[in-house]
């Protein structure tokens, strides 16, 4: 009796232990990705962002078995490689990014839509970092990593954001444009009003910039 | 009270006091890092450094932790740290991370144009994109440093190297045929599309002991693992008609290329100084088929086929005429496919391939027959170890099989060769600052039964962030020209021997390099006719030859480029010098060969105009006289030609056309109407002579490319 007694306190205690974990995993992870969410989008402060990546980073090295810190600090370095001042500093941070989102793939274990966007998203920015150079390669990456995601989920809406936000800022010689993008913008739009994220800190960003690009586009 | 003990021992993690850990965070040299992440290991602990590198965070572990700092572009690091009381006064240093602004490349004699590599000095767009060369690839080299322009005669002249001692190179093939077939005084263009390769390396010398069978340079193409784009493309110009189609799916891709050429109306329009009886017409068609059958494995095979034919009067000195009707039907097949993959995280890599090519010339010259055919086959295997440290071993072989025939004036000559050659190469990084590429080949011809060793060498030392100075040495082995071994079955190789100073900084998109280069020349055939010199360059070798010809060639060059100080303009400028005088062929005495011209000057301007979607772009290319052959002069070829001037303009323009990308373009080739002499060509009694210059004085092209891609727009069926 008393035996039992004693393996289920230990049971109860190692149970409190893990949901304190737990708990204080969803905390921090909330508190951050609040953080992330609420700098200025179109030109963030990179002294904030390096906090919010650094602090996804060391959520990352304690969580060992979760993907999503991964993702949010790959995310937190795409950002900090758009907002870069040199061609060499972007590079830096969107390398960071892509080791990142390898590690993520590899803890998710199976495909994953929301980390294949990102590395689209990663690609993007690499691209637009020196366009001239990096076009063919970058946009075939581009390309590549949506039509993967779209195979495993069509109806997640950052592929489509994404699809509108790369039209919109290419030229109209390459086929691109205000114009060109309305239509996918649109259809982001549809899909994110139907789109429910697996969990509070799983992936729901972009339904801000697809509004704010598709007013531009009805300019 | 039991349960009082479980509760404690639930609550204590949390009762323990706050303790603080704190210190700085710098690089080796003691530099502050702002914003490193600093923390220990396994919890949430932890902060970002500030704009002093300092960090400063409370935490609630016992004992003992890891402390981890990661900083974006440097090594983690980590050490574990006693906690029981506070940890202050940390001092973290932390190691940058390998890159190619740290760590030392190995440069000499190297020019490189490639998308992968981000210091390269040249993009491959760069060649498409330069005035005066055409969309031609040895066109664009032809204005980088260390190469000399010789107009009447197609190849790359490289420091003091006639065209014969460069090799061309795809996928680390040797391409038998690069150029369309030659013809008398008429520079034929290179038989491949820029658009084929994602970088191109042109080294000018001291090459790695990958490459053999040229004396001077090789010219490296590497084809793209990727189509570019999916669908339907259309080029059409005064010269061609074209159609590609590409086509990918997730492994495999396919690209199919058909084209007619037909150069009368472009020289209806455009004066020539050719006397064409009939102009050039040309057809062709290649197939490339990637397949990506493993992780890291890519499968390319490549097949072309082309024929032409045409008829001129050329100009002919030993005709009473001064002329000499030649006709040339020429048929060129080239087959290659490679397979390279890499296992273990890249730590074994390994390429291989094997090619085919197969070259007829049918060609008549005062109606006597001057057939030419030729035929080589090869396999090719590299079996590369990446060891510790970025250290690296090489070692590989490639066989070849030459078959080749020869008419002259009605008379057949035939040659079988078979070539092999092998090599082992290593790259040791002493420090990151120290590098150096310590190479071997060795290589064995059946028609020269003999065999020969060719050490190579290269340094490199980081001199500072965007600062090196490199230093190559070497052997370089190459057959004889076949013409003479067609007679003679007792002839050895020639050699040169390299040594190359470098140094460069690349900042900030600018570039500046300086080369200063020595090579001797030995072994060289030697002719003996017991009779003048014949400056005919088509007249087939009787005299009794040897080896015994040597000779030298030293100078300099000077490459400076800027893409930043002015928005969308880019400009460079190269500068050429170099000595040489040569005892070979049928010379009596040392002297400076013709294909030398002791100064070359290159400027190239290009701007790209937003607004109106146009690039445009200008070269001006000087060259110094050349020496001919005046039959009149005592002294031997101590004639030379004036200078030549060249200033070509090129505008091309990108347009949407429904939804599709065309690409408008035009040039104007020497714009001033310079009228350039290349040499002279005297007859026999020596009592009247002719210029040879190019082929047309000022000319103009048109043209436009459609790219009819689906993945450009958005069409109804993607929403």
């Amino acid at each position: 009796m008393k035996r039992t007694i004693l393996t289920a306190f230990a049971c109860l205690a190692t149970v409190c232990m893990v949901l304190a974990q737990n708990e204080k995993y969803t905390q921090a992870m909330t508190a951050n990705i609040q953080a992330l969410q609420g700098l200025d989008k179109s030109k963030p402060d990179a002294k904030a962002l390096q906090e919010i990546a650094n602090q996804f980073e060391r959520i990352a090295a304690a969580e060992t078995k979760e993907w999503l810190p991964k993702y949010y600090a790959a995310y937190s370095n795409v950002m900090l490689g758009f907002v870069g001042v040199s061609l060499e500093e972007k590079d830096k941070y969107l390398d960071k990014a892509d080791a990142l989102l390898k590690e993520a793939e590899t803890l998710a274990g199976k495909p994953n839509d929301e980390i294949l966007v990102m590395r689209a998203f990663q690609s993007q920015i690499h691209l637009a970092a020196d366009a001239m150079n990096r076009w063919q390669t970058d946009g075939e990456k581009f390309n590549g990593y949506l039509s993967s995601a779209k195979a495993i989920n069509a109806e997640n809406p950052r592929i489509y954001y994404l699809e509108g936000s790369s039209l919109f800022f290419t030229p109209e010689e390459y086929g691109g444009g205000k114009k060109a993008a309305k239509p996918m913008l649109e259809k982001a739009t549809q899909k994110f009003a139907s789109f429910k994220p697996e969990s509070s800190i799983h992936p729901d960003w972009g339904k801000l910039e697809t509004e704010w690009m598709l007013a531009q586009s009805n300019q | 009270m039991k349960l009082f003990y479980c509760l404690l021992f639930l609550i204590s993690p949390f009762a323990y006091a706050q303790k603080t850990v704190s210190g700085k965070v710098t690089d080796k040299k003691g530099n502050a890092l702002p914003g490193a992440n600093v923390f220990l290991k396994g919890t949430y602990d932890g902060t970002t450094t500030d704009a002093n590198g300092t960090f400063n965070f409370q935490t609630s572990q016992k004992d003992t932790a890891t402390l981890a700092a990661t900083y974006v572009g440097y090594e983690i690091f980590e050490r574990n740290i006693g906690v029981k009381d506070n940890a202050t006064d940390l001092s973290i240093s932390l190691e940058e991370i390998a890159n190619e602004l740290n760590t030392v490349v190995i440069t000499a004699g190297a020019f490189e144009a490639s998308d992968e590599k981000r210091m390269a000095m040249l993009k491959p767009l760069d060649i498409v994109t330069t005035a005066g060369a055409a969309a031609d690839i040895t066109g664009a080299m032809q204005f980088l440093p260390g190469a000399q322009r010789v107009g009447e005669q197609e190849g790359l002249f490289v420091r003091g190297g006639s065209g014969l001692e460069t090799k061309v190179v795809i996928d680390g093939m040797i391409v038998q045929n690069p150029f369309f077939s030659s013809l008398p005084d008429v520079q034929s263009r290179g038989r491949f599309n820029p658009f084929m390769f994602k970088g191109t390396s042109f080294s000018t010398g001291g090459y790695s002991a990958q490459y053999g069978q040229a004396l001077s340079s090789v010219l490296l193409l590497n084809t793209t693992d990727k189509v570019n784009n999916n669908g339907l493309g259309i080029s059409l110009n005064l010269a061609n008609a074209g159609l590609n189609y590409d086509y990918a799916t997730k492994n495999q891709s396919i690209s199919a290329v058909a084209y007619y050429g037909n150069l009368k109306p472009l020289f209806a329009l455009v004066k020539q100084n050719v006397d064409w009886v009939q102009a050039p017409e040309f057809k062709g068609s290649s197939l490339t088929y990637r397949l990506k059958p493993t992780k890291n494995g890519l499968l390319k095979v490549y097949g072309m086929y082309s024929d032409s034919h045409l008829s001129m009067n050329s100009s002919d000195p030993l005709s009473e005429s001064g002329k000499t009707r030649l006709d040339l039907e020429n048929k060129n097949a080239f087959f290659t496919s490679t397979y390279t993959d890499s296992w273990k995280d890249g730590r074994w890599s390994l390429n291989s391939g094997f090619s085919y090519s197969r070259n007829n010339d049918n060609t008549t010259l005062a109606a006597f027959n001057f057939d030419r055919f030729d035929e080589r086959t090869q396999a090719r295997l590299v079996l590369s170890r990446l060891l510790s440290g970025n250290n690296t071993l090489l070692i590989g072989a490639e066989a070849h099989a030459i078959r080749l025939k020869n008419g002259f004036g009605g008379k057949y000559y035939k040659l079988n060769d078979r070539y092999a050659a092998a090599f082992v190469e290593s790259e040791i990084y002493i420090t990151r600052q120290l590098a150096g590429r310590i190479g071997l080949r060795t290589e064995y011809s059946s028609l020269l039964k003999d065999a020969n060793l060719a050490p190579r060498l290269s340094f490199a030392y980081k001199t500072g962030r965007y600062s090196q100075f490199s230093l190559a040495a070497g052997q370089f082995y190459q057959n004889p020209d076949y013409k003479y071994l067609y007679t003679d079955k007792n002839l050895h190789y020639e050699r040169a021997d390299h040594l190359i100073l470098n140094y460069q900084i690349i900042k900030n998109q600018r570039t500046f390099r300086i080369e200063a280069f020595h090579k001797n020349y030995a072994q060289l055939v030697r002719e003996y006719t017991g009779q003048h010199f014949d400056a005919d360059p088509y007249r087939f070798p009787w005299g009794e030859t040897n080896n015994a010809g040597k000779g030298y060639a030293s100078g300099f060059d000077f490459f400076w480029r800027d893409q930043k100080t002015i928005k969308n303009f880019d400009y460079w400028v190269t500068y050429s010098f170099v000595d040489s005088k040569r005892l070979f062929q049928q010379f009596e005495k040392s002297v400076t060969p013709t294909f030398i011209s002791n100064h070359n000057i290159s400027l190239i301007a290009k701007k790209w105009i937003e607004k109106i979607t146009t690039n445009v772009s200008m070269t001006y290319a000087f060259t110094s006289g050349r020496p001919y052959y005046n039959p009149n002069n005592d002294k031997f070829l101590a004639d030379k030609t004036a200078p030549t001037h060249n200033v070509n303009l090129q505008a091309s323009k990108l347009q949407n056309v429904l939804g599709n990308l065309v690409v408008f373009y035009a040039s104007v080739d020497n714009i001033l109407n310079t009228k350039n002499v290349f040499t002279y060509r005297y007859t026999p009694d020596g009592k009247s002579r002719y210029a040879v210059g190019p082929q047309s004085y000022r000319s103009f092209f048109v043209g436009m490319q459609i790219m009819l891609s689906k993945k450009a727009r958005v069409t109804k069926d993607d929403i």
